[in-house]
């Protein structure tokens, strides 16, 4: 009898064991470990830190570096990088913020921000497929020259940008940020689009090994075209939002931006490599880095650690996971 | 008591739950040449992984030369004199022959700074012994075809001569010509003291080189004989337990007109002299040459990878838009690549995903994958070629390499199509998933479907094809109907050009 007993109790445990392996092989686990870790010692160390103000606050940061690192997920996954969507979070911005100014039109405006925004990602993916640049060149080459164009668009200097965009940019729906709200419904679009839909299954084929989806029929050009596409507009709605925050876009607006986004890619669990990733570890990796950001300021923590502090954390993050990974080469 | 090279003492491994080697037990003297056969997901690459310090026994024993092995790495074990040529191609595409073949060993002066000359020369040497005198040691490796670069593998593993060396299907990319010299060089190492292991499909080749034959079967030692005291059936015996083997059942191709009609195709990086091609509804073409001969480039560019420099195709009737791989696919026309870690799978998908990879526009409707349509069509064919696995979600490399060929060929006739085109498609398989492949051809080939197979194989196209196609040096150099065809023929034909 108590044989059966610790019998039972052993499968039970074992396969609670064999839960948790699985659970922490994934880099979603560690990254949501160390989001609660951070909000656990964020709620000690400082009182408003739980208060409904900054926890929406912490949000709507979160959001734009998630909005635009959903479209560097598909880029990843299909083993290209787009470094340019910095700069072109700034072009997107100052080109709605003239466009609106000179037609007047707040409908043309938000279509020249999201439309420069696809434009720069078409131009991306036209180097890429039809000129074979390598991604990591190509995207170098158009974060410099976006960069520029915003610079000589607006001689260097911001131009004022309200209206539909600060609805974009500091709107709320029922006390919610516009902009949180625009990264859960697109972060559900593309959770769909990743495994439901078979553009996403091209993507996955591609980023694995792109002769072998070539050869399998898989139309890998239109994939790189696609994901290009979609990373650009999605940096353009980036553009949108922060520029509508600030009622202003600034030609410096984004710079460094490709950073954050990538390391929130990277922190949720998307290889460099291609072929592997997943659309919720994104948003976690997004948060992570809003709510390290938030804790700095509560805390009254010079700045300067917190660039250090980011770095370690994207080291330690896909650190634990290589570890567990093993010498997988 | 005599000490054996090798000694393996009741070695087990699991992978998980799975059990893969169930206590193998197997000496090997000093200067003898021992074949290693049997079934895909036997456990020989396993168990050679193990021997060669790449992966860890769970139980048992081995010992070199008498001392115990215990080898950490691959590197623990190469010190020793273990080299081990896996199934897999993984020489580094970028780098030159001659970096290949001293990679891990680079000759370095005392300041680090590499001895191209020294090096370039020694590697002439290791070429020459497996044939390839005639490649430049500062080729790079990717510009060069998936046989040679086996050979640069071998090569690498001789530079030094091992005291135990161990081949894991060395010959399925290479051609007789090629294996012939290689085995020249087995029976030469072995002379000089070298104990080798040779793993292979195929069995006159184990037959006519080895001096034992040992078979793995679900990870047991089955047998163990004297290649001179036993045949091709008592071995495929051993293997699958009962004897299967192919033979041709006349063809299903129907006597209407050309199906499929190419008209002087000729690839973009002109290694073809335009090609000219009919092949029936139901009707298997296979292509012989020898390596270089242009077979894979004249199935490529007819399927639309490699770039076309003139010519047209007609499938039914209907003009195909050279060029375009996706419009092939939908055309109907599907294709087994040769080489199938770095053309044919898809490492990190699941093996239903990989099956599936060609037909997601069947698989889905309004771009949405139809819900269950995959698992299910993948799982049926996953079953009728009995692919070894322990579910479809599993990761394709995990599966054993003749098991991740015959996932790759699921893909190709799960499109359905109307031009099948089969680029070496057995290899790595074994004997009787082989004649389940045969089978199965033979049966698309009865539902009308056309079929163009490469093959290096003589019995292979002698099991399979209505018609034998020969290609020499980028030239079609004739063609054979069943009642021409003959190895004698075959061959004299394939070396027209040379
Ligand atoms: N890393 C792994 N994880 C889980 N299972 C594995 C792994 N490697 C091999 N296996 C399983 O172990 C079994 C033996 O595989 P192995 O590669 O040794 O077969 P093999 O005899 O070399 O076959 P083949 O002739 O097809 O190359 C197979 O069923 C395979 O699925
Ligand atoms: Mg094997």
């Amino acid at each position: 009898m108590t044989q059966e007993v610790t019998a039972a109790m052993t499968v039970e445990a074992q396969s609670i064991k064999k839960l948790l392996k699985t659970l922490l092989a994934r880099r979603e686990t560690s990254v949501a470990i160390i989001l609660l870790l951070v909000v656990i010692l964020m709620s000690f160390a400082s009182e408003y830190f739980f208060t409904q103000r900054n926890l929406l606050n912490i949000g709507r940061q979160a959001s734009v570096v998630a909005i635009v690192a959903l479209g560097q997920t598909l880029v990843i996954i299909a083993r290209g990088i787009d470094l340019s969507v910095g700069s072109v979070i700034g072009l997107s911005a100052v080109t709605g913020a003239i466009v609106a100014q000179t037609t007047g039109s707040q409908v043309l405006g938000i279509g020249g921000a999201l439309g420069a925004g696809l434009a720069a990602g078409l131009f991306n993916a036209v180097l890429y497929t039809r000129f074979h640049i390598n991604p990591f060149i190509a995207t170098l080459g158009t974060l410099s020259i976006a960069r520029g164009l915003a610079l000589l668009m607006t001689g260097g200097i911001p131009v004022s940008f309200n209206g539909w965009a600060s609805w974009f940019g500091a709107g709320r729906i029922a006390d919610v940020p516009v902009s949180l709200v625009m990264m859960f419904l697109l972060a559900v679009l593309f959770f769909f689009l990743a495994t439901r839909t078979r553009a996403g299954r091209n993507i996955y084929a591609t980023g694995d090994n792109p002769t072998a989806a070539r050869l399998a029929g898989i139309d890998v050009d239109r994939t790189r075209v696609l994901v290009f596409a979609v990373s650009g507009l999605l940096a353009g709605l980036g553009g949108l939002i922060l520029a509508g925050n600030l009622n202003s876009a600034s030609p410096d607006l984004g710079r460094g931006y490709e950073l954050d986004v990538i390391a929130a890619v990277i922190l949720g669990g998307t290889a460099l490599s291609g072929g592997r990733g997943s659309i919720p570890g994104v948003i976690l990796g997004a948060l992570l880095m809003a709510l390290l950001g938030n804790a700095f300021v509560l805390l009254g923590i010079s700045s300067h650690w917190q660039v250090v502090t980011k770095g370690l954390v994207i080291v330690l993050a896909v650190g634990i996971d290589g570890i567990q990974r093993g010498r997988e080469d | 008591m005599t000490t054996h090279r090798l000694n393996i003492a009741g070695v087990t491994k699991s992978f998980g739950p799975v059990k893969v080697l169930h206590g193998v037990d197997l000496k090997i003297a000093p200067g003898s040449v021992v074949g290693l056969l049997g079934e895909n997901g036997a456990g020989k690459s396993t168990l050679m992984n193990i021997v060669s310090g790449s992966l860890r026994q769970d139980a048992g024993h081995l010992h070199l030369d008498g001392t115990e092995l215990a080898l950490q790495s691959v590197r623990d074990g190469i010190d020793l004199g273990i080299r081990f040529v896996h199934q897999e191609l993984s020489t580094i595409g970028s780098l030159s022959v001659a970096e290949n073949i001293f990679l891990g060993d680079y000759l370095a002066g005392r300041a680090g700074v590499i001895k191209r000359r020294d090096m370039a020369a020694r590697s002439q040497e290791a070429l020459a012994s497996v044939g390839l005198d005639r490649i430049d040691p500062n080729t790079i490796v990717e510009t060069l075809r998936p046989g040679q670069q086996q050979l640069i593998e071998i090569a690498k593993a001789v530079v030094v001569q091992p005291r135990l060396l161990i081949l894991d299907e060395p010959t399925s990319s290479l051609t007789s010509v090629e294996a012939a010299k290689l085995f020249e060089l087995m029976r030469k190492l072995a002379a000089d003291g070298a104990a080798v292991i040779f793993i292979t499909h195929k069995l006159e080749e184990a037959l006519n080189n080895c001096d034992r034959i040992v078979v793995l079967r679900d990870g047991a030692l089955v047998s163990d004989e004297l290649a001179d005291q036993t045949d091709k059936a008592r071995l495929i015996h051993h293997m699958v337990g009962k004897s299967s083997v192919f033979e041709w059942k006349g063809s299903a191709a129907k006597a209407s007109d050309a199906q499929i009609s190419i008209r002087g195709l000729c690839d973009a990086d002109a290694h073809l002299s335009p090609v000219s091609l009919d092949v029936g509804a139901g009707e298997v073409v296979a292509l012989f040459g020898l390596v270089g001969a242009g077979r894979t480039e004249f199935m490529e560019t007819l399927f639309g990878f490699r770039k076309a420099a003139g010519g047209e195709v007609f499938i039914h009737g209907r003009p195909l838009r050279l060029g375009h791989v996706p419009t092939s696919v939908r055309n109907g026309v599907a294709m087994v690549p040769e080489g199938r870690k770095v053309r044919g799978i898809l490492p990190s998908h699941s093996v239903e995903r990989n099956i599936s990879a060609s037909n997601l526009d069947r698989l889905s409707r309004f771009g949405l994958m139809r819900a269950g349509a995959e698992q299910g069509a993948a799982a049926d064919l996953a079953a009728s070629l009995r692919i070894k696995m322990e579910n479809a979600k599993q990761v394709i490399t995990r599966l054993s390499g003749g098991n991740q060929q015959k996932a790759v060929f699921a893909r190709a006739v799960m499109v359905e199509p109307r031009l099948l085109l089969l680029d070496e498609p057995t290899h790595g398989v074994d004997v009787g998933a082989k004649s389940e492949i045969y089978e199965i051809i033979h049966e698309l080939a009865l539902k009308g479907m056309s079929v163009i197979v490469s093959s290096s194989e003589l019995p292979e196209v002698l099991a399979i094809a209505d018609r034998c196609v020969v290609f020499s040096q980028g030239e079609m150099v004739g063609s054979l109907t069943r009642s021409e065809m003959s190895e004698g023929e075959i061959l004299r034909l394939a070396f027209a050009n040379h």
